[in-house]
């Protein structure tokens, strides 16, 4: 175990400040968004109190700010959680722990320095896998973090319980699982760290664009918007849904986490079954 | 582990990428507790070998053992027998010395760290609180050094070991394998500088285009004499084969000989042949090197 406990340590090292910034980034994210959901709520409040028992103003109001009921907080917290700021901090954690894994290391020339030592193949996989899905758990961990500190400085009217923020935070870590799977593979079977960055970049950009595509609501009744939205992993990550509508989470772990996994087996197969060049 | 003295074996070791062939039909021996070195240009396949012996590279075909493991699908305990230096050295610029040191020794479960930071900072003269980063090359390659001499194996694969080195680096580093060949691990030395390859090992490989070309004894190299002898007039005489001389090479009346065998009678048959004139001498490492590799050797055409 002495091997592998110093791989984590090496891979720990290694990612500790791009981990920080980004743990930092979405903890602070998770604090703004239940800022401006409470400075909402608070305006939403105040023109509702303005003309109280008039039904159809506030239905006018809420729906001049594009809401067709009015929503609990937890549902404005977590349409911010799709934001662009929070999936691009995800993949970019993914994206980069994925590529660096093998291909990188074979640029740089140090993957000779570790596995011309007795360490084989799979534990220095595992390891990296480890640190890079630990990273995924504490990047939703932080942006919920974020949002429940920000709830003991702010006022909503229906504050969120822990649980309730938990999910789409653990719902959030998954949607890196399968990003990081394929820029892994990719990572696995090349030697230059800029192609497999490139396919997990890609595919993560396409998978987002087939997604919003798949929301336009003038496309709703075309017959490729279903294929569009099942080919897009972004599908898997409904904050909104999740603590309004009950989606359950398993489905979506259980999709994401399947992804994840198929890629990294394969991963691990094909880094097994490789030849490791010099760098160069 | 076999008992055998064949430590490292090859059997028609091959290499194929699609488009080059970097080692054709390797089968060579090397035994345990000898220094052998790998010689040859860029290119000709050292370090293909030496990276299919660790296992980092699949063979095309031909096979290769170590300690009796199979290279490829016996990895892991291949490198547990092997302590590696790369030939073109990177390491993680981020950790100081010290903490890579502590890695790559917890990679061998914690074994040689005392030693290996003994070798570092009081033969290499390193500072190992510094970031690597700021270690020139010369000063990355001693402490990658100081690892391999410190860890506990059997053999030491060493690829281009003083290419960043100063003069004074280099002759500890070649007295360091001496050491180590005297506590009985075997070393396989790849290199560039022939007369370092010379002062330190036992049997030299010439490699040339990814095939073995030649292997040479050096103790043997060391009682070469060569000899340049001119007849006098009349008739050459017969040489009597039990004195090992052979003729390397003719020029007009002078004739180039090598002898490997005993010296008196070599000495008492030439105080009786009708010798005009006698130069006697050696033939260093770089001779041997230019029937293979020289400037009139053509690409196609090598002495066996």
């Amino acid at each position: 175990m002495r091997p592998f406990w110093a791989l984590i340590r090496k891979e720990v090292h290694e990612s500790r400040w791009t981990l920080v910034l980004s743990t930092l980034a979405l903890f602070g994210l998770g604090w703004l968004f239940v800022y401006v959901t409470s400075l909402n709520e608070a305006e939403i409040v105040r023109q509702l109190g303005s003309d109280s028992g008039d039904i159809g103003g506030r239905i006018r109001f809420l729906r001049s700010l594009g809401i067709e009921e009015e929503p609990r907080s937890v549902a404005l917290i977590m349409a911010s959680w799709n934001h662009p700021f929070i999936l691009i901090v995800i993949s970019v954690w993914a994206i980069g722990r994925g590529s660096g894994a093998v291909a990188a290391e074979i640029e740089r020339g140090t993957l000779d320095l570790i596995l011309s030592r007795p360490v084989a193949r799979w534990v220095y996989l595992t390891a990296h896998i480890c640190v890079a899905v630990a990273g995924l758990a504490i990047l939703g961990l932080a942006l919920m973090g974020g949002a429940a500190m920000a709830l003991r400085y702010n006022v909503l009217r229906q504050p969120p319980g822990a649980w309730t923020l938990l999910q789409p935070a653990i719902n959030l870590a998954a949607l890196g699982l399968p990003i990081y799977g394929y820029t892994l593979l990719a990572s696995a079977v090349d030697h230059v760290r800029r192609r497999p960055a490139s396919v997990g970049a890609v595919l993560t950009l396409a998978g987002f664009i087939a997604w919003v595509i798949a929301l336009i609501p003038v496309l709703r009744d075309t017959w490729w918007r279903p294929w569009l939205e099942r080919v897009s992993i972004f599908k898997a990550y409904n904050p909104v849904e999740l603590v309004t509508k009950g989606q359950t989470l398993g489905v979506n772990l259980a999709i994401l986490g399947s992804l994840g996994a198929a890629c990294i087996t394969l991963a691990f197969l094909a880094f097994a079954l490789r030849d490791l060049p010099a760098n160069g | 582990m076999v008992d055998d003295d064949r430590l490292i074996v090859t059997e028609g070791l091959t290499k194929v990428y699609p488009r080059v062939r970097a080692l054709q039909s390797l089968s060579m021996t090397i035994r345990r507790r000898e220094v052998f070195g790998l010689l040859g240009p860029n290119g000709s396949g050292k370090t293909t070998t030496l990276r299919l012996l660790l296992g980092l590279l699949r063979p095309t075909s031909g096979r290769a053992t170590v300690g009796g493991f199979e290279c490829w699908r016996q990895s892991l305990e291949v490198r547990r027998l092997v302590s590696y230096l790369q030939g073109e050295l990177r390491m993680y610029g981020s950790m100081t010395g010290q903490g890579l040191l502590e890695l790559l020794c917890d990679l061998r479960d914690g074994v040689g760290l005392d030693r290996a930071v003994a070798i570092a900072e009081r033969i290499m003269k390193l500072e190992l609180g510094r970031r690597v980063r700021t270690y020139s090359t010369g000063m990355k390659q001693k402490l990658a050094l100081a690892q391999v001499f410190a860890d506990p194996v059997e053999i030491l694969i060493l690829d281009e070991p003083t290419s960043a080195l100063d003069p004074s680096a280099r002759a500890t580093v070649l007295e360091l394998v001496q050491e180590a060949r005297a506590q009985g691990q075997t070393v396989i030395f790849s290199g560039h500088v022939l007369a370092e390859v010379e002062q330190v090992a036992d049997r030299v490989a010439i490699m040339r285009r990814g095939r073995l070309m030649h292997i040479e004894d050096m103790h043997a190299r060391r009682s070469l004499r060569m000899l340049l002898i001119r007849f006098g007039p009349g008739p050459e005489p017969v040489i009597p084969p039990e004195l090992e001389l052979t003729e390397r090479e003719r020029n007009g009346e002078a004739r180039l000989m090598e002898h490997r065998g005993e010296l008196t009678p070599l000495l008492g048959w030439l105080a009786t042949a009708p010798i005009a004139d006698l130069a006697i001498g050696t033939e260093d490492l770089r001779s041997l090197y230019d029937r293979f590799h020289g400037p009139n050797v053509p690409d196609e055409e090598v002495p066996s």
